[in-house]
Order: structure tokens, then C-alpha cells, then sequence
């Protein structure tokens, strides 16, 4: 009797997993479109820099509703840390909030809500929204600031504290972070939104509680998780077992001029790997540190990338990456180091040293580098337009080559490949005094290999405004370009100069308060994307492409390429 | 008679409403390597159906609406027209450096997309208008004159021309094709503003570029069918089934090639809201299931949602379009065990060669087609109309080998798992689309087209609480049909980009006005009289901070009013609260582009109404089918065209036509309505 029963559920598993997946899958997806469709900050709701996880009782990730890869690998720590502080205290009516790098969060715009799905007095689920807030306080708005050497410059640290409980919302906690926040209503709009969100998933738990009962919900929880588990070990399986040594760079600490070294020694076992970061140096007093969590999703998102099975993966595949790190250090902080570039500086060059790292174990599956994050900001006056601050986020430069394809133009970098379009430049125009003189790709900016790189591209913009105006430059990478790999060449890095009455004012990736005139140019050339395999490899048809096409100079096709015809 | 044929990737669909308003269909296989083939074989056999022949029948059609596939499959095949882009200096590589996005942001080793415009043909001249539309640097006509010589040297068969701010001022855009008038070459020509009057140079000449790109083969493929439907007696003009859900005349429909890349689906959308009109249905949402994919729509008050662009693999397409998603779920969807070891289904499809394994044309995947017939929810003698045999053995093999026996299960319990996760993922698609608009699925109506469509409507239903699901009777030909109730339709197009609270009501009355005017002759000129011709009337708003705009409609009496635009502002407000639940009271309005969609009406479409009989349906059965549902029950079956209007049924029980089969299950029942539609409801409801 007992065999036929254990049978039946067998049986009944195959399809009740399968559409039990999908569910979980498309919950996920409603706590994302709950959001979207309430959030109150109008940046929010149309960058949509949030995700959305479903967690079984034990905080582990079984669904996910991915829109900004970084958030997906560190929302579990966050969860673990909520549940952990609040072990023992937490009932069906609690919603835990925090944002606290060092209580498992990533930075501190990025705000995670919880709420636990309970069943026969039971934790079944957790479902968590993190979402990035327009503005958390600190010295500069928005968090980014360069100047911070605390993470009290950054913000508002929230460790885990309860939003709502059998009360309902706890208006103090909630009214406390908004006065800490220079958009107070937004972030109070946004805040009631991500609550709406987690509610809606818990509902909707709930009902897939009564429709499949918890042993079958159980069970389909342990068997997606160990699915993730075993796609992820036959990929290691693959590769070549040994110990790769690899390290990648930031262009400076934030402090000093000097490049920072990220090393990293990845072992590969039968169907396992370690992913050593104990060498690096120690953490620094700006906002490059990488708190674990954010370290941790680094990796995940290296290995996620390296496989073909993107849908089937999930934390499950984690239990075959083993990661370790020195407490201190750039990629595991301690209070009170500054955070808040750690999901795209830091990120891109934590990915970057682990792909690297892989070319031994995994040729066929590895990428070049791609250009890192590059953005400036011009700040100033004009009659009838008032103050303005322009935001340059176009031309993001080349992504790396791979072993079957050329990299891809103007999707950027490692942490966000291709994330939020662009303004168009007709907008730019009619919206501030600028004219738009060039935006094209350049001649020779791709790493050369059997596959190229991805072009680098030129904006060339002319200051028209009738006065002044300030120019800050935020950018990683005009010091360290991309690298190439399997023998490719590195492409070259970002540059930003002004030209001014036929001089040429060269800046750097943290040129601040730079003065510029009416008439100026400024220029920014993009990164190009490293390249893979030896060049004399390139199918000389496509040589000759890329000559026709000006991917590439004469000189490169004769050099690099070997070109004789 | 009004006929509308709708080319299909697997059959070519053809319906026909003759002048006592009987309606009279046929299905033939399509015809790729030159549909018009398909399309005159098609047309011979309907009018067979209708004791006429060919030439008898085309001289009495007065409406003649066509819809194909050509412009789509030359942009997903990448078999369009050699282009050349003539351009502002400094911006020839925009079309490749993209918006900066990327569609699928983890698989990060995808080749990129190849631009439809090699680089060497992409010839810049100088020029220069700014911003509010004054030219800065004049066109330099010599730089054009060998930038076209250029062109034609290289064998361009298509030419676009994308100069900046040209929504602003087209006078530069406008003199190329002069000049290009004056030479001996005579390419299609694509102007950016003339196909997407307004900002964004990626978005037009994005756009520009796929309607230069399919306009030589559409025009081609229609020339040759017009030519040939000419010579056999069709007298009434060739319509063209736009993406809008709308058509236009032959000629305006190749210079606007671009309107009918994503028009496949928009016939079945039209069908749907017809019906929900008939059916007084506020909110109905259709989903037609084919051999590889699952469209989903949803009709408000018997309006198809719009989008105002359409992404087609990396390729944006910034027209107008009904707001159509795709499920990678059909009949063809192979079944597989992804690398976790859990039962997926698709995307990858058997398509139409070889199909699923029961075709036994090779395929050796099991399909949800193989699942079905396993399940004996199809059969051999009714698929089709009996004439393609089923092998149910092959599905059987395939299910064993790629599904049951790697999860150590029976055919049948793998068969009605992939059944089982075929309705999940259409519920959970239709969902996705309810919630995502802010709205709840239980206040709407499902409406089931397509082959596979009615093997899940009652499970989809039941899934979503929603209460009824019709599935009508011509349920394969109702893309075409869908196209009988569509009316000539023109798009227009300016921007405004002013603070709403700047902005009088006059202000917002003249760029109206103006597109009225050009909608007025257009429809004038293909001889709509003034009572045949209505407008509406969008302004796309946002909040300045914002990016994306939300459509407010404007009425013709709104734009009577004096002074400030208040009441446009109310608009806007009460269309966000309904998308997001709050307003922002103290941000600015931004009105970034106004348009006027411009109706020419056709002859309206009025289906056959049907007497109620009793309720008893057994004249209609037809034996019965083991049906596996955990374990074999014995199903009636019934003939859909023998069901009259008032007959009931009592699930379990299926529904066989020529072309599709509806399962109710045992907590369902139906009846068949004065269209004789099949409505799908528990049994409860079962009035």
C-alpha cells in the first residue's frame, strides 16, 4: 500500500511539476507587474531596476522574475538575514524590510521587502521584491558619490526591521525612512508599492497552497532547486579540471591613481569549482567595496553566463560554486566601508576576473571583455530653461568577442549587458543646449581576434549654452581596457577629451567640476570589446569585411590580422 | 460578395459572405514559393463551394481583403531588398549602434544582429536642420547626386533617408527623392518621416528601414496577385490587411510596406472583437493557438488594444499595431526534458515539416499534437477533416522515448502532463496580459481560435476563474473572416513636445486639423464620401520626469473647447490612475506627439443569426472516443456543424469540426449560441 501511494505521487509529480514551475515562474512575474503598475517614482516604473524572488521555508530561491541581473544571486542573503534576525518572531501578517550591505544586502538604494508565506503554523514561502530607489539620502543625490569614504556618506542604513506586523503598516518605520530620503513622497509611493507587490505573490502562494497542498509544493521546490543543482554540475563536468589563476582591474581605488588589482584562483573539480578571492587587497575608503552578497551574485552571474541552460538554473546551481573570501577585503567589506559602486564598477570586474580566469577550463564558452560602465553629467544654466542637469547615458561602448560570434556595439558592460535604452539624441537636442556633432563607430577601437571585438563608438558633442557650465565625469575604464582572450587582442579603452579652439583638453574617468565654454566639444570615445582567438585565424573574407566595412584600418588587416592580398 | 483570404504560414484561409449574407469558407495549403498561386487555387475552390466558378464569382465581389505572411517572412528570413541610406554626416552607423538594448541580457555569446543596411552603403551628405526645424547647414545637392550614383552603382534596390529633425522638417528628405526623380534610377524610396513622424533617429530610420526592405517584395508578390485576380474578372480594388487591424488600397499599402510586417495576427484580433461586439462582451481576450505559437490579445469595449512599436527578434518596428504577445506554445511545441530532468514544452516547434510524429512525415519529437492524440482527445478520422492519417504509434514511440520513459511514466500519463502544462502556460500568459494593463482576468471573456485553441479553453478558463469561453464555430478561418470587419485605415502623426499647462486647446486644434485635412483626401481620393469617414483622435502624454507615454483620447468636442487644457490634463490623470493607481499632482504633463487615425468605412460585416431548436444535441453525435483523463472514460463525440443553436452539453465531451476540436471536461458543459458559437461554462452555469 504504501509503494502503490509513494507510486501515485510519483506519478502525479512529472505533470504537477511542471505546471507547479510555470506557477511559481509566473508569480514571480506578477510581483514584478504589481510593482511596475504601482510604483510611484516616475524613473521606476519605466527603468524597472527591480526583480522579484519566490523562496521556499529555507530562504532558498525557487522562481524569479529577472530584470536586473545583479539583483537575482544577492536577494537570497538579504532574505537569509531577515530571517535569521527575526527567527522564532515572524508571523503571516510581518513584512521585513532592509537595504543594509551589512545585514546581506548590495547597496543601499537597492530596498528588499519580505514577506513570509505561512501553512499549518508552518513558514512555506518567503516572497522578496528588491527595487532601486530614486534616492536614499547621503552626501549626493541619487547615492552615487565619489566623495563618500563611510556608507554613512551613502545613506540610510536599514538593517532588518518589521513594515508591517499584526498591526498592519508601521507607519513610524516607514514615515522614518522617508524623511531620510530627498524624495520623501516617492519613496513613500514606492515603498507602498513594493508591500502591495509582496502581498499579491503571497496571495497567490497561498491559493497554489490550497490547490496543490504543501508535500507536493514541498517536493516541487526540492526538485527545482536540485534540477538547478544538477544542470549546473553536468556543465562542470565539461570543463577541464585544474587550478586557473586569473586577475582583472579597477582603473584606481577611488583614492589613489593606482590601478586595483581584483586576482582570483578558480579551481575546478569533477563537478564542482571554488572561487578563491582571499588575495585581494584590502577594502578602500570609496564606493568600489563589494559587500558578499554583491560578490556572491558577481560569481553566480560569471557561471550563469559560461552555460546554455539559463532557464533551468537557479540557487540550486549555487550548491556547486563554493566561494571564499578575506573579511576586509574589497570583496567582503566591513562597516563602515562605501558601497554604492558595487553593482556596476565593482561588479564588472569581479565577472570580468572570473570569466578571465575560466579561459583554461572552458575556451569554448568564455567572452572577452566588454567596456565598462561610462557616463558624464553637465550641469548648468540657461535662460528659459532654467538649472539642468543632462545625464549622458549613450554610446556604451563594444561587448567582447566570444569563440562563434563578434561582440556586440553599444551594449556595455558585464554587470547589465544591453540593460535600458537609450535617450535618443533628437530628444538630447530639443531638451538641452547641445548639438550633437557625431555619434558613429570608430575605426580600430575592437580587440582584434579570430572573432573581433565590438566597436567602440564616438559622441562628439558641442556645448552651445550662452554661459559656463560644469562638467563631471563618472566612468571606469580609460585606463584598463578590455581584455582579449584565447590569444585575442585587448580593445582599447573609454577617452574623453574637449576641444577647445583647435586644442585638445584630455580628462580622465574622474575629471570633476571641469569648466566647459560655449563652443566646446566634447568627446567621448567608447571602449571597444576585446577579441578571441589568434587574428591570423579571421576567415580572410571577413578581414576583408572589415576593412570594406571600416571596422578596421589598413595598417590593423596587414599587422594584426596578417592580410596580404 | 465580400471575400477575405488570409495566407498562413501552413494554409491559406479564404471566406466568403455572399449577397444573402451566407457565409462560405475554404482552407488550402500554402503556397511559399509564390503564395499567389495558393491564393487563386484557394479562390477556385471556394467559389466550387458556392456552385460558381471562378470567373463568375470575382466579378461580383465588391470587397476583396488580403492578408499574407510575405512582408514578414522577408524581414525574419532576411530575404528583403538590397538598401542604401543616404544620411546626415556624422550619423551613418545610428541603425547599428541600435537604441543600446538587448533583448536576451543573460545569453551573452549570441551573434549580433546584422543591420539592414551594410555599412559601405551608408553614404552621409552634409545637411543640418535643428531641433525646432530650421535649416542650419543646407543640403549640399551635389554631395546627394554622388552619393546616389554610389547607390545605384552598388545595386541598391531600396533607398531610405534618414536626415535629423526631419518630423521637424522634411524639406531635405523631401528634395532627395526629387533628385533621385531627376536621375535614370529609379529605387523604392523610404523617407524617415514620412514612415515615423516623429523623434527618435533610431526609431525612424529603424522603421524606414524594414518598409524600404520588404516594400520591392510586397510589391512584387501584390502586382502579380492583383494582375492575376485583374485577368479573372475582379473588378473591386485589392485591400491589404494592415498590423493596425486595418487595410489600405494596394498602391499606398507597398509605399507603406511596413504596416503589414506584423499584420499575421491582427485578422483573428478583428474577429474577436467583432464578436465580443455581437456578443456584447465588454472584455474579451483571444488567444489563437497554432502549430507554433500562442497569439493572446485583449479587446476593450470592442477595440483591440494598440501598441505604438513592435521588437521582431533585434529589429524595432515603430508603427502602430494591435498589442498581439506570442506564447511559444502550439501543436507543434516539442516536449522535452530540459537539463534538470523536469518536463518542458517548447520553444522549439516540429513545424510544419516534419510536424509532430504522428504526422509520421520523420519527426521523432513528441509535440502537443502527439500528446493530444494520445490522450484521444484528436483523431484520426476528424483531424483535418480526415485527410491527413494520424499515426498514433509514432507519437506514442516519441512520448516513450523523450518523455514517459525517462520520467518513468505511461505514454498516457506524459501525454496528459504536457496536455496539463500547455494550459498552464496559456493561463499564466493570459494573465501576464490581464494584470500587466491593471486588469483583473475574471472580468473577462475567453475567446478560443486557431486548430489547438479548443483542447484548452475549458482548462484555461477554469484555471483563471473566468466564466465563459466561446469558441466560434469558424474557428480556423477566422483570421479571415476577421479581415471582413476591418476598415480602411490611415495613421498620422506629429510631434507637439510642449508642458501640457503651455498648451491651449487652439494649439492642440491646428497639428489636428492638419491631419485631418490629409486624411480627408487620402480617404477622399479612394472614394469615401464625407458620412463613410471617422477619426480618432490620441495625444500621447507623460509626466515630464518620464520616458514612456500613456494615450489620451481626445474627442472631437474636446477640441471645441476655448483656453486652457485642463480637461486634457483629467485625461491623463484618470488614464494613469487606472494603469498605476496613483497620480503625481504636482509633476508637469508633457504631450509629446498627437495622432489621428483616419477610418474609411467598409461595408459592415453582418453574420448569419440562427433560430434556437431544442436543447437536446443527440442528432449531432458521433460515437464516442476513449479519452485519457488518469484513466480511460469513454467521451461523446460531437459534430460542431450538426450542433444547432440552443442544443447543451454536458462534459465530459468533445466537439469535432474539419479543423478543430473543443474538449469540455467533466465539471463542464456548453451551448451553442444564435451564431452557433460553442460557450464553454461549468456546469453550474449551465443555463
Amino acid at each position: 500500500m504504501n509503494e502503490m501511494s509513494n507510486d501515485a505521487a510519483t506519478e502525479i509529480d512529472a505533470l504537477t511539476l511542471a505546471v507547479v514551475r510555470q506557477k511559481l515562474l509566473s508569480v514571480s512575474e506578477e510581483i514584478v507587474e504589481t510593482m511596475v503598475r504601482t510604483c510611484f517614482s516616475p524613473l521606476l516604473n519605466q527603468s524597472r531596476d527591480l526583480s522579484a524572488v519566490v523562496l521556499d521555508g529555507e530562504a532558498q530561491v525557487v522562481a524569479q522574475a529577472e530584470r536586473t541581473p545583479i539583483h537575482m544571486g544577492a536577494m537570497p542573503f538579504a532574505v537569509r538575514a531577515m530571517a535569521e534576525d527575526f527567527h522564532g518572531r515572524v508571523g503571516p501578517n510581518d513584512v521585513i524590510m532592509a537595504n543594509d550591505p551589512y545585514w546581506g544586502g548590495s547597496h543601499l538604494p537597492d530596498i528588499t521587502l519580505v514577506k513570509p508565506v505561512f501553512r499549518d503554523n508552518q513558514l512555506r514561502f518567503w516572497v522578496a521584491i528588491r527595487a532601486h530607489q530614486s534616492d536614499t539620502g547621503g552626501i549626493s543625490a541619487g547615492g552615487y558619490s565619489p566623495s563618500a569614504t563611510e556608507i554613512f556618506h551613502e545613506g540610510l542604513r536599514i538593517p532588518p526591521v518589521k513594515l508591517a506586523d499584526g498591526f498592519g503598516l508601521r507607519d513610524d518605520v516607514l514615515r522614518m525612512v522617508c524623511e531620510n530620503t530627498r524624495k520623501p513622497e516617492d519613496t513613500h509611493g514606492d515603498i507602498l508599492a513594493m508591500l502591495a507587490s509582496v502581498n499579491v505573490g503571497a496571495e497567490r502562494l497561498d491559493l497554489l497552497l490550497d490547490r496543490y497542498g504543501t508535500d507536493r509544493i514541498d517536493q516541487c521546490s526540492a526538485k527545482i532547486l536540485d534540477a538547478g543543482e544538477a544542470s549546473m554540475r553536468a556543465h562542470i563536468r565539461q570543463w577541464k579540471p585544474g587550478i586557473y589563476k586569473s586577475v582583472s582591474y579597477l582603473d584606481h581605488d577611488g583614492v589613489s591613481t593606482e590601478r586595483y588589482p581584483v586576482p582570483v584562483t578558480v579551481t575546478v573539480r569533477e563537478d564542482e569549482v571554488e572561487v578563491d578571492f582571499r588575495e585581494v587587497g584590502d577594502q578602500v575608503a570609496a564606493y568600489f567595496n563589494s559587500p558578499i552578497a554583491n560578490t556572491s551574485a558577481c560569481v553566480y552571474i560569471a557561471f550563469f553566463y559560461l552555460s546554455n541552460d539559463q532557464q533551468v538554473l537557479n540557487e540550486g546551481s549555487t550548491r556547486a560554486i563554493k566561494i571564499l573570501t578575506r573579511k576586509g577585503s574589497l570583496v567582503d567589506p566591513v562597516s563602515p566601508a562605501p558601497v554604492t559602486g558595487c553593482t556596476t564598477f565593482a561588479a564588472a570586474v569581479i565577472i570580468e576576473s572570473v570569466i578571465r580566469a575560466m579561459a583554461g577550463a572552458a575556451p569554448d564558452v568564455v567572452v572577452a571583455g566588454s567596456a565598462r560602465r561610462f557616463r558624464y553629467v553637465i550641469a548648468g544654466h540657461e535662460p528659459g530653461l532654467g538649472s539642468y542637469i543632462y545625464h549622458y547615458f549613450s554610446n556604451k561602448g563594444g561587448f567582447g568577442a566570444n569563440n562563434d560570434e563578434d561582440g556586440w556595439v553599444n551594449v556595455g558592460g558585464m554587470q547589465n549587458p544591453g540593460g535600458t535604452p537609450s535617450a535618443s539624441l533628437e530628444r538630447v537636442e530639443s531638451s538641452y543646449p547641445f548639438s550633437i556633432e557625431e555619434y558613429a563607430l570608430t575605426t580600430d577601437t575592437a580587440g582584434t581576434g579570430r572573432q573581433r571585438g565590438g566597436a567602440g563608438g564616438v559622441v562628439a558633442l558641442r556645448y552651445r549654452g550662452t554661459g559656463s557650465a560644469v562638467l563631471n565625469v563618472a566612468g571606469e575604464g580609460t585606463v584598463i581596457a578590455p581584455y582579449g582572450i584565447n590569444e585575442g587582442t585587448d580593445g582599447s579603452p573609454h577617452s574623453i577629451w574637449i576641444e577647445r579652439d583647435g586644442e585638445k583638453i584630455e580628462l580622465d574617468g574622474r575629471s570633476n567640476d571641469t569648466p566647459i565654454e560655449p563652443g566646446d566639444l566634447i568627446v567621448h570615445r567608447a571602449a571597444g570589446g576585446g577579441g578571441c582567438g589568434h587574428p591570423s585565424d579571421r576567415a580572410r573574407s571577413m578581414v576583408k569585411r572589415d576593412l570594406e566595412f571600416g571596422y578596421i584600418s589598413q595598417d590593423t588587416a596587414r599587422e594584426a590580422y596578417k592580410l596580404t592580398d | 460578395m465580400q471575400i477575405g483570404v488570409d495566407i498562413g504560414g501552413t494554409f491559406t484561409d479564404l471566406v466568403c459572405i455572399d449577397d444573402a449574407g451566407c457565409l462560405h469558407t475554404a482552407k488550402t495549403p500554402s503556397t511559399p514559393d509564390d503564395p499567389s498561386r495558393g491564393v487563386m487555387e484557394g479562390l477556385s475552390l471556394l467559389a466550387e463551394r458556392m456552385a460558381l466558378t471562378l470567373q463568375a464569382m470575382l466579378p461580383a465581389t465588391g470587397l476583396f481583403i488580403h492578408g499574407s505572411t510575405v512582408a514578414t517572412n522577408l524581414v525574419v528570413e532576411r530575404k528583403g531588398a538590397e538598401l542604401g541610406l543616404i544620411t546626415t554626416a556624422g550619423f551613418r552607423d545610428v541603425i547599428e549602434l541600435r537604441d543600446g538594448s538587448k533583448q536576451n541580457r543573460y545569453n551573452i555569446r549570441m551573434a549580433p544582429p546584422e543591420p539592414l543596411i551594410e555599412r559601405p552603403k551608408r553614404l552621409e551628405v552634409d545637411e543640418r536642420v535643428n531641433s525646432k526645424g530650421e535649416v542650419e547647414i543646407p543640403l549640399d545637392e551635389d554631395g546627394i547626386r554622388a552619393a546616389i550614383r554610389s547607390l545605384q552603382d552598388k545595386q541598391v534596390e531600396g533607398l531610405v533617408v534618414l536626415f535629423l529633425h526631419s518630423h521637424r522638417n522634411g524639406v531635405h528628405e523631401k528634395r532627395v527623392r526629387e533628385i533621385v526623380a531627376e536621375s535614370d534610377w529609379a529605387p523604392f524610396i523610404s523617407l524617415s518621416h514620412e514612415v515615423l513622424r516623429r523623434d527618435g533617429e533610431y526609431d525612424r530610420i529603424s522603421t524606414a528601414a524594414v518598409n524600404a526592405y520588404v516594400g520591392p517584395g510586397l510589391g512584387g508578390y501584390l502586382q502579380r496577385l492583383a494582375s492575376k485576380l485583374g485577368e479573372e474578372g475582379l473588378e473591386a480594388p485589392v485591400l491589404v490587411m494592415q498590423s493596425t487591424g486595418g487595410v489600405l488600397p494596394l498602391d499606398h499599402a507597398v509605399r507603406h510596406a511596413v504596416g503589414a510586417v506584423t499584420s499575421g495576427p491582427a485578422g483573428g484580433a478583428m474577429a474577436g472583437a467583432m464578436f465580443a461586439k455581437l456578443a456584447d462582451e465588454p472584455r474579451v481576450v483571444t488567444y489563437d493557438m497554432g502549430g507554433t505559437s500562442t497569439d493572446i490579445c485583449l479587446i476593450e469595449d470592442g477595440k483591440p488594444l494598440e501598441r505604438q512599436e513592435t521588437q521582431l527578434g533585434e529589429v524595432k518596428i515603430a508603427v502602430p499595431a494591435l498589442d498581439i504577445s506570442a506564447l511559444g506554445a502550439g501543436g507543434g511545441s516539442i516536449a522535452w526534458i530540459d537539463p534538470g530532468g523536469i518536463l518542458d514544452l517548447g520553444p522549439h516547434s516540429a513545424g510544419a515539416s516534419p510536424g509532430p510524429a504522428c504526422y509520421d512525415q520523420g519527426g521523432t519529437q513528441p509535440t502537443l499534437t502527439d500528446a493530444n492524440l494520445v490522450l484521444g482527445l484528436i483523431a484520426s478520422e476528424t483531424f483535418l477533416g480526415g485527410r491527413l492519417a494520424l499515426n498514433r504509434l509514432r507519437s506514442i514511440k516519441a512520448l516513450e522515448e523523450h518523455v514517459a520513459g525517462p520520467l518513468g511514466l505511461t505514454a498516457e500519463e506524459a501525454a496528459l502532463a504536457i496536455n496539463a502544462l500547455a494550459s498552464a502556460r496559456i493561463a499564466e500568459g493570459m494573465r501576464a496580459n490581464t494584470v500587466r494593463r491593471g486588469l483583473d482576468p475574471r472580468e473577462f471573456t475567453i475567446f478560443s481560435f486557431g486548430g489547438a485553441g479548443g483542447l484548452h479553453a475549458a482548462s484555461v478558463a477554469q484555471d483563471l476563474e473566468i466564466p465563459r469561453a466561446i469558441v466560434p464555430r469558424e474557428a480556423s478561418v477566422l483570421s479571415a473572416l476577421g479581415f471582413l470587419a476591418a476598415d480602411v485605415r490611415h495613421d498620422y502623426q506629429r510631434v507637439v513636445g510642449k508642458n501640457l499647462i503651455d498648451l491651449k486647446t487652439e494649439d492642440l486644434k491646428i497639428p489636428f486639423s492638419e491631419m485631418e485635412q490629409e486624411g480627408l483626401v487620402a480617404l477622399g481620393n479612394e472614394g469615401f464620401t464625407s458620412k463613410q469617414i471617422r477619426f480618432t483622435r490620441i495625444a500621447d502624454c507623460r509626466y515630464l520626469r518620464q520616458v514612456y507615454t500613456i494615450p489620451v483620447q481626445v474627442s472631437a468636442e474636446d477640441l471645441l473647447k476655448e483656453g486652457d487644457t485642463l480637461w486634457m490634463a483629467e485625461a491623463f490623470e484618470k488614464g494613469y490612475r487606472a494603469l498605476y493607481r496613483h497620480t503625481h499632482d504636482r509633476n508637469a504633463i508633457v504631450v509629446d506627439s498627437v495622432r489621428l487615425v483616419a477610418y474609411g468605412t467598409l461595408p459592415s460585416l453582418s453574420l448569419p443569426k440562427e433560430e434556437l431548436a431544442g436543447s437536446d444535441p443527440v442528432l449531432a453525435q458521433r460515437g464516442t472516443r476513449q479519452v485519457y483523463y488518469g484513466s480511460m472514460v469513454e467521451t461523446p463525440c460531437f459534430w460542431f456543424d450538426d450542433l444547432k443553436p440552443g442544443m447543451k452539453l454536458t462534459g465530459p465531451a468533445l466537439v469535432d469540426s474539419e479543423s478543430t476540436t473543443v474538449a469540455l471536461p467533466e465539471q463542464y458543459g456548453a451551448v451553442i449560441d444564435s451564431y452557433g458559437s460553442l460557450v464553454i461554462t461549468p456546469l453550474e452555469k449551465l443555463s
